[in-house]
């Protein structure tokens, strides 16, 4: 079956903000560099990584937010040419988003009802009179209550607000769902439950998820494979059971060894404070304990087995072209 | 572990075991809170008594909306009335009520006495000051009470003292930082800002209203790891957050708070271990475990109630998988249970007096 996405050699940069001179612009910084990465149908991805990481530069192009610079992206074996209207309304066709704030990603003036109706609405091709039997059918799944359809967004709690959130992107069928922090906003037993639902809804409805979090925790426990940015670059992905056991990154060692759970741990003691990403070779080189001469070139994504790929000379890496 | 009393003998209720409290440095009994204003009274604090003892760090733990933030600010003296107001209790502080202080007595204990560091950073540091500016108005204010009679001149020297404890919070270059505005930092380093302006005043009681959320989980770890040490000398914490895992990592007792009113309490480890109240085993079971084919997360649907809707009864009961008639009729009184250990649950201190545990 071909992959629900092909990432190739995504980069993404941005015009910075902060300016010489008035009359030159601002160097380019690259929120995503040279990021390669397939979904499978029916699989979630996993991707995580600090704050400034890029996690949310993927998925804002995957929803057509954002265009590539340069690289490529593959939806259900179709390139996307990002500069056509045709191709981004197909990426958005069929790539559902879910949002970090669940206050600020829902209209305050439309009532719930009017907010989940109007992705029908945009989509076109939804038949108008079968509206009513689409909504009762995606709340009940995503745990909307009906008498919660009338409502203003500022009436509801927090879980019920990305519940909202939830129906709107799935209520158009969709090949894909992004979900960007969808519970980092919520208390805990909240996030609990969406995870909850989230499994179930994807054994119901055929689809891939790629789910962007900082939490360990949630991320081993809801995806299949897993990916982890440090500064824009992927450096490592794989299966998330070998990543989450044997982490071969010093990035990702160092993420999985600050992992949290119920038992008290000797806390790690980490000497550097700030991650401070290098300008050239390896950006991870600066804070890296491993750091020798060769991580001055940028090391490729090295095989190690059963799609477990990692950026790092110490595990056979070759500088990338 | 054996339960303290047999069907005899009457649990202790929270208040009759002040015992443990007295000679603890902070001690808060029966406090009640409301909140006031054109559509009605809602009591946001119910009959909230904990303590801690010096050296002690205290976890307060709970959902949003539980009272622990309302908790901190009251310990503090920093809620405003109207719209809040204090209906009953005492905020006993080394031996004297704080509740019964006026405002220039109360300005005085704020500071070296209890210091508070707050949720948001970017909101409690002031965005149109430098950062060294911000570090030294605290060294002043410590300095105007603690240095007028020392005659340690190197204490004086501000600046000296400022780049060495921004070194302990591992800020590589604390130079550049104090030339900085709070804006130009990132958020882990805002946090450790303000952690410093409260720690530089070494207050013997330390308020923390949820320091690492949204902090990267190293970063988190290592603020986590420097607040223990501030215990081994002699600091007293007080730990508000929402996050039982980070709270199992530095807490040595722990109070779960729901709707207003202390669920459970007792010992860190005993409490996540054996926990007493369904509530505590909820928030237990919310922490995800195992991977994408582990079985679904063993927790109700359910979302805290609304103050102004609080639910009869116990206040968790429509949650609560051990539900019984008395629980929707009548709210429990928190008691103990076994020594150490208090819950507010009719299933673990039964109507009788009776204890029974599954």
């Amino acid at each position: 079956m071909e992959n629900t996405v092909e990432i190739e050699h995504l980069t993404v940069s941005f015009a910075s903000k902060r300016r010489t001179s008035l009359f030159r612009k601002g160097a380019r910084v690259k929120a995503l560099d040279d990021v390669s990465l397939t979904i499978k149908p029916r699989e979630t991805f996993g991707l995580t990584g600090e704050t400034g990481s890029g996690k949310s530069t993927l998925a804002k192009v995957l929803v057509g937010l954002y265009k590539p610079t340069s690289g490529t992206v593959k939806f259900l074996g179709r390139t996307v040419d990002f500069k056509k209207k045709g191709d981004v309304s197909y990426l958005r066709e069929n790539v559902g988003l879910v949002m970090q704030d669940p206050v600020r990603s829902l209209n305050p003036r439309l009532t719930v009802n009017e907010i989940i109706s109007e992705a029908l609405v945009a989509s076109r091709t939804f038949p108008k009179k079968k509206y009513d039997e689409r909504i009762a059918f995606i709340s009940h799944l995503v745990g909307v209550t009906p008498d919660l359809l009338p409502r203003n967004p500022r009436e509801l709690s927090g879980g019920q607000r990305q519940r909202v959130s939830l129906a709107r992107a799935l209520v158009v069928p969709k090949k894909l769902l992004v979900l960007d922090e969808p519970t980092s906003a919520l208390d805990v037993s909240i996030q609990a439950q969406v995870l909850n639902t989230l499994k179930k809804l994807k054994s119901e409805l055929d689809m891939s998820y790629l789910f962007i979090t900082h939490d360990i925790n949630v991320i081993k426990y809801v995806s299949h494979r897993l990916g982890v940015l440090f500064y824009g670059r992927l450096v490592e992905s794989g299966d998330v059971h070998e990543i989450a056991t044997e982490p071969k990154h010093p990035y990702t060692r160092k993420l999985i060894s600050n992992v949290l759970t119920l038992k008290r741990t000797q806390l790690q003691e980490t000497a550097i404070s700030e991650h401070r990403p290098a300008p050239t070779g390896c950006r991870y080189r600066l804070v890296c304990e491993s750091a020798f001469d060769r991580c001055s070139e940028v090391p490729d994504m090295a095989d190690l087995g059963s799609a477990h790929l990692v950026s790092c000379f110490l595990y056979g890496g070759k500088p990338s072209s | 572990m054996a339960a303290v009393a047999s069907g005899e003998t009457r649990p202790r209720t929270l208040q009759e075991a002040q015992g443990d409290a007295r000679g603890a440095l902070l001690s808060v009994s029966n406090l009640s809170i409301d909140f006031v204003s054109v559509e009605g009274r809602v009591r946001i604090l119910y009959d909230v008594s904990m303590h801690a003892s010096e050296g002690e760090i205290v976890g307060i733990v709970g959902e949003s909306g539980s009272g622990k933030t309302t908790l901190g600010l009251a310990i503090l003296g920093l809620l405003d009335s109207p719209p809040t107001d204090i209906v009953s209790g005492s905020v006993v502080f080394e031996g004297k009520d704080l509740l019964r202080l006026g405002s220039d007595e109360m300005a005085k204990i704020r500071g070296t006495g209890i210091n508070m560091v707050f949720q948001e950073p970017l909101d409690s540091l002031n965005p149109v000051y430098r950062v060294e500016s911000q570090i030294a108005e605290s060294i002043e204010v410590q300095g105007r009470r603690r240095f007028s009679n020392s005659a340690n001149a190197a204490d004086r020297d501000s600046k000296k003292i400022m780049t060495d404890l921004l070194r302990d919070l591992c800020i590589d270059k604390p130079d550049e930082v104090l030339e900085q505005y709070p804006h130009e930092l990132s958020g882990g380093m805002r946090q450790r800002v303000a952690i410093s302006m409260s720690i530089i005043e070494r207050p013997k009681l330390l308020i923390v209203d949820e320091p690492t959320t949204g902090l990267d989980a190293y970063v988190q770890n290592r603020i986590l790891g420097m607040l223990s040490d501030l215990r081994k000398a002699g600091g007293t914490l007080l730990y508000v957050t929402h996050d039982l895992t980070v709270a199992s990592q530095v807490c040595d007792r722990l109070y779960i708070m729901y709707a207003g009113r202390i669920m459970e309490s007792g010992e860190t480890q005993s409490v996540l271990e054996d926990s007493l109240h369904p509530y505590t085993r909820t928030l237990i079971a919310s922490v995800p475990q195992g991977y994408e084919d582990s079985p679904p997360l063993p927790i109700q649907l359910g979302e805290p109630p609304n103050p102004r809707k609080l639910p009869d009864g116990c206040k968790f009961h429509p949650r609560c998988p051990y539900v019984k008639d008395v629980c929707m009729k009548e709210a429990p009184r928190l008691v103990e249970v076994v020594p150490g250990r208090y819950a507010a649950c009719w299933k673990v201190a039964g109507e009788d007096g009776k204890y029974s545990r599954d």
